[in-house]
């Protein structure tokens, strides 16, 4: 199991880039997380919403009200915004780095 | 139909719509039912319910959570009733400082106190049967008094569990002093012997071993810290420990039990229990069906304590039995002592087997706690009445704007509780880190404060309470009732006149007066006390005690090569260290006397004075039937001529040969009573007193201890310098002045604060005032006259009140404590006045240093 802390810390890359691959809404991006991580890495409500709508207010995402065929009720389903795409893209680059030090560390020992 | 099951939880959903934002609603809610269907297909309905109904619980976070349309005006003037303490908390550092302070050390003594109490009330509390259990006691009139003893008739325990079925156990105990040896280690120890029921009526609980295990005669049962001390550890069931009652008496036990750490609160326990019948080896001669012979106690438990009365009344029949026998000891009538009470009532119970050496902390504490309290608070009265005309315009516009009396009262109030709460932490902080550790250190408890106890939080709120509403109302009543107009012309003056802030500034100052003039005496007695003379000379001599019958003339026959020893004597009994006592019958009363036997030479070597008569003769049989008595003896009896006068004692008539100067057996907490010596067999010797040349006291001890090892190796040393034995009186007296004084200063300090405080703020409100007088020409000793006009009478008053109520007060506190106390005179009261006069003077000399010192220009341009 992947730490809270972790988790926590990776929320933001990991929400734009799952919302990257297509619109979605708050139950399948828990589900999405879930199956990527093979269980490893949960997600609450307690921290994915509030992260969800901070990101909204930043302009990285958007959302609208969608109803669908195969439900009863509209599903608030997000976006990603060009200014989100570009947050990603360094996003991106600073974990690739924090990964790249971490592997250096790693293959030294 | 559709399965109510596959639904989300009613209850669950309508919380979750009862707090949930509107506007979030719709998606958190559509996430939790997706999950909860989800949830149905993969674990089935019940699990899915109940994981719904822990997201809800899970979602009620603040970024969930909807805030009401309207505030609470009520928690919207609390929040400005905090802000507004907190403004005036910081506009007037000092003054918040003095308020808090002498709250915080206040409170923190009220803690300690606590602390102590709490511990106090606890002693011997723990054991499960606390309720049932009764020890014996009996009523005996001591030559005209009657007196309650807690010893019991050897007898009385197997007659009780014969005669009254209604009781349920029955245990006796003795207590006596053997020697313990584990392989080379040999120790004097004190040693229990109790009926098996002992470990079912008080219920120590055994880390090791079965209580069962007191059945058997030759099992001991140790305590934990008699395991540690002979074996290292509580691991050591099966091992043997010999017992050496006396020199032919010795016995191996196996151990069976150790005992886990005794609770701290606990004044009943042991070091070794064993079986009460080994009484019977140990002592061959004793007969436990005599009424002569005495017990240290015997407990009963019974079912219903209903059943008490009765069996007191049918233990009557015993009255007899033991009267006949021992006519000496008549006993009045029997009783028993509820366990439960057994501590706090000990100190009125003579020989009883607990003993409470607090019983006058009890009283004396609580109140000192109350004064201490009582004087903080007056002095945040004072600060905060006379500190309000800082306020009186914010006073005026919340009345302009509608604020009732009571309203403005609440306020007040209201930031009362918020300085006592800042004040209540300060002083557990204090409690904690100071005032309990130095409590610990001079009383020998190990108190704590145990905040895990609901009953510490009760205290704190009934303190937190009780301070704030007594220190805040009247402050509170006395600011809100100004009239608005009168505010905004600048035509109330208030405070710096106040009748009431002079009443408890005067209250204040009596009360410091009290504190120091006790301090004072205490320190006078203290010194008095240390400079009084025994009545013998304690100085050049070393006592030892003597294992057996052979070991005097052995250890005598060493000595005497010593060329530092200049005498040598035995006795039976030790000044300082025991004694017996005694009824001397006469045809018309018999009367009580302590007594000791002691050897021919005994008197020389203790340095007894002789008045009359003569001391015992070596080698001489007719002494034998002599008796040598104290001064208070001849006094007591009016013997005109004492020497020569016969007495009965034990049905054997004993001469007076000698009358020798009063002196003390004990320390001087205890009178002198009427005393007498009768001449012992050298077999009996149980103590040698030594004298040595003076100067030579520490190497005789050396060498004494070097030859005894030599002659006694299996048993261990028990001896010292004769003046050690009053190292704990001294160290007694040293507390009682360290804590009078301590309690006496915090006293001053508190009074001077609060002085200080009123002083500097009449000062800072009558800047212009000073300034004009400055400017047409007021004189320095002008402007210190105007200062401190209506602080010098007061003080002078409350002086003339304090000191005659100090002096009496502590007069009567010195004499319940010590039979004989220096000729006190007013010198005490003046020395304490003269104190308090100069901190006081110090106090206000800095506020008028400050006026005189300042530039009237300054002051006229700053108003």
């Amino acid at each position: 199991m992947i730490s809270k802390n972790l988790t926590a810390a990776s929320t933001k890359p990991i929400i734009l880039g799952i919302l990257k691959q297509g619109n979605s809404y708050g139950y399948l991006i828990i589900k999405k997380i879930k199956e990527l991580s093979g269980g490893k890495m949960k997600y609450s409500d307690g921290m994915l919403y509030p992260v969800l709508h901070r990101l909204e207010k930043e302009g990285l995402i958007i959302s609208t009200w969608v109803m669908e065929d195969d439900s009863v009720r509209p599903r608030k389903y997000y976006e990603i915004t060009e200014a989100g795409k570009k947050e990603l893209i360094q996003e991106q680059a600073q974990w690739s780095e924090v990964n790249a030090v971490l592997n250096a560390i790693w293959t030294t020992q | 139909m559709k399965n109510n099951n596959n639904k989300v939880p009613k209850l669950a959903h309508l919380f979750f719509r009862w707090y949930c934002k509107k506007e979030m609603y719709e998606e958190l809610h559509g996430d939790l039912e997706e999950f909860f269907y989800e949830r149905v297909k993969d674990k089935g309905p019940f699990k899915a319910r109940l994981l719904y109904i822990w997201d809800v619980i899970r979602c009620c976070q603040s970024y969930a959570v909807r805030k009401p349309k309207t505030q609470n005006t009520t928690i919207m003037m609390l929040n400005n009733y905090f802000k507004t303490s907190t403004r005036s908390l910081l506009k007037n550092p000092l003054t918040s400082f003095i308020n808090i302070f002498g709250l915080a050390v206040a409170i923190g003594i009220c803690l300690t106190v606590y602390a102590f109490m709490d511990f106090e009330y606890k002693i011997d509390q723990f054991h499960a049967n606390k309720g049932q259990v009764y020890l014996t006691t009996f009523y005996t009139n001591r030559d005209g008094s009657i007196e309650r003893y807690g010893m019991s008739p050897a007898p009385l325990g197997e007659l009780l569990s014969t005669d009254f079925p209604q009781i349920q156990k029955v245990c006796r105990v003795e207590e006596s002093n053997v020697v313990v040896k584990y392989e080379d280690e040999v120790f004097h120890e004190t040693l229990t012997y109790v009926d098996p029921s002992f470990l079912e009526m008080f219920t120590f609980p055994l880390g090791k071993g079965v209580n069962k295990s007191l059945n058997d005669l030759n099992s001991i049962i140790l305590s934990h810290d008699m395991a540690i001390k002979y074996f290292g550890d509580d691991n050591v069931l099966g091992k043997d420990l010999e017992v050496i009652f006396s020199d032919s008496n010795k016995k191996v036990f196996k151990v069976a039990g150790v005992a886990e750490p005794f609770p701290k609160p606990h004044d009943l326990g042991f070091n070794f229990l064993i079986h009460f019948d080994n009484l019977d080896y140990a002592r061959p001669t004793n007969d436990l069906s005599n009424w002569d012979q005495f017990i240290t106690a015997t407990f009963i438990q019974v079912n219903d304590p209903n059943q008490i009365a009765g069996l007191e009344e049918g233990m009557e029949k015993y009255k007899l039995l033991q009267n006949e026998k021992n006519s000496d000891w008549a006993i009045e009538s029997f009783s028993l002592e509820p366990f439960v009470t057994l501590y706090a009532n000990s100190a009125e119970i003579r020989k009883a087997i607990v003993y409470n050496g607090s019983a006058e902390g009890r009283i004396a504490l609580p109140i000192i706690a109350i004064f201490m309290l009582g004087l903080a608070c007056f002095n945040y009265i004072n600060i905060s009445i006379v500190s309000a005309a800082k306020r009186l315009k914010e006073i005026g516009v919340r009345k302009v704007i509608g604020a009732s009396k009571n309203k403005i009262a609440f306020q007040f109030l209201f930031e009362n509780i918020f300085v006592t709460l800042f004040a209540l932490v300060l002083g557990l902080l204090l409690a904690v880190f100071m005032f309990l550790p130095w409590f610990i250190g001079i009383s020998e408890r190990s108190m704590e404060l145990n905040f895990f106890n609901p009953e510490l939080w009760i205290f704190l709120s009934i303190v937190l309470v009780f301070t704030g509403v007594v220190s805040g109302l009247y402050p509170a009543f006395y600011i809100s009732k100004f009239n608005v107009i009168r505010i905004f012309r600048g035509s109330v003056h208030f405070g710096k006149k106040n009748p009431l802030t002079k009443l408890f500034l005067g209250f204040q100052l009596i009360m410091a007066s009290i504190l120091m003039t006790g301090a004072v005496m205490l320190t006078q007695n203290s010194n008095f006390q240390a400079k009084r003379t025994w009545g013998y000379d304690p100085n050049n001599v070393l006592y030892v005690e003597l294992p057996d019958s052979s070991a005097f003339n052995r250890l005598e026959a060493q000595l005497i090569q010593n060329t530092n020893v200049v005498s040598v004597a035995g006795a039976i009994h030790h000044l300082g260290n025991n004694h017996t006592t005694t009824v001397i019958h006469q045809p018309d009363r018999k009367y009580e006397v302590d007594r000791l036997s002691v050897g021919p030479k005994y008197f020389e070597t203790m340095g007894l004075q002789l008045k009359a008569g003569r001391f015992f003769k070596d080698h001489s049989e007719n002494d034998h039937a002599a008796i040598v008595v104290n001064e208070l003896f001849v006094e007591n009896l009016n013997l005109s001529q004492p020497i020569g006068h016969v007495f009965e004692i034990d049905s054997m008539r004993y001469e007076v040969v000698g009358v020798v100067e009063n002196f003390h057996l004990y320390n001087f907490y205890y009178e002198v009573l009427p005393t007498i010596f009768s001449l012992a067999e050298t077999t009996d010797y149980k103590f040698m007193a030594i004298e040595v040349k003076s100067g030579a006291q520490p190497i005789t001890y050396a060498t004494l201890k070097k030859d005894w090892a030599v002659l006694f190796p299996e048993i261990p040393f028990q001896g010292d310098f004769q003046t050690r034995l009053w190292d704990n009186f001294y160290k007694d007296l040293q507390t009682q002045k360290t804590f009078s004084t301590t309690i006496a200063t915090i006293a001053i300090l508190l009074a001077s604060l609060g002085l200080y405080g009123l002083v500097m703020l009449n000062v800072s409100g009558r800047v212009r005032e000073f300034s004009i007088r400055k400017v047409f020409g007021a004189e320095t000793k002008n402007i210190i006259k105007s200062v401190t006009n209506q602080y010098v009478l007061l003080t002078v008053i409350s002086m003339i009140i304090g000191a005659p109520i100090s002096y009496v007060l502590n007069k009567a506190l010195i004499g319940m404590m010590f039979p004989e106390t220096m000729q006190a005179d007013y010198f005490g009261a003046f020395i304490a006045v003269f104190i308090i006069v100069s901190v006081l003077l110090t106090v206000v000399s800095t506020q008028i240093f400050r006026v005189v010192k300042s530039n009237p220009v300054d002051g006229l341009k700053m108003e």
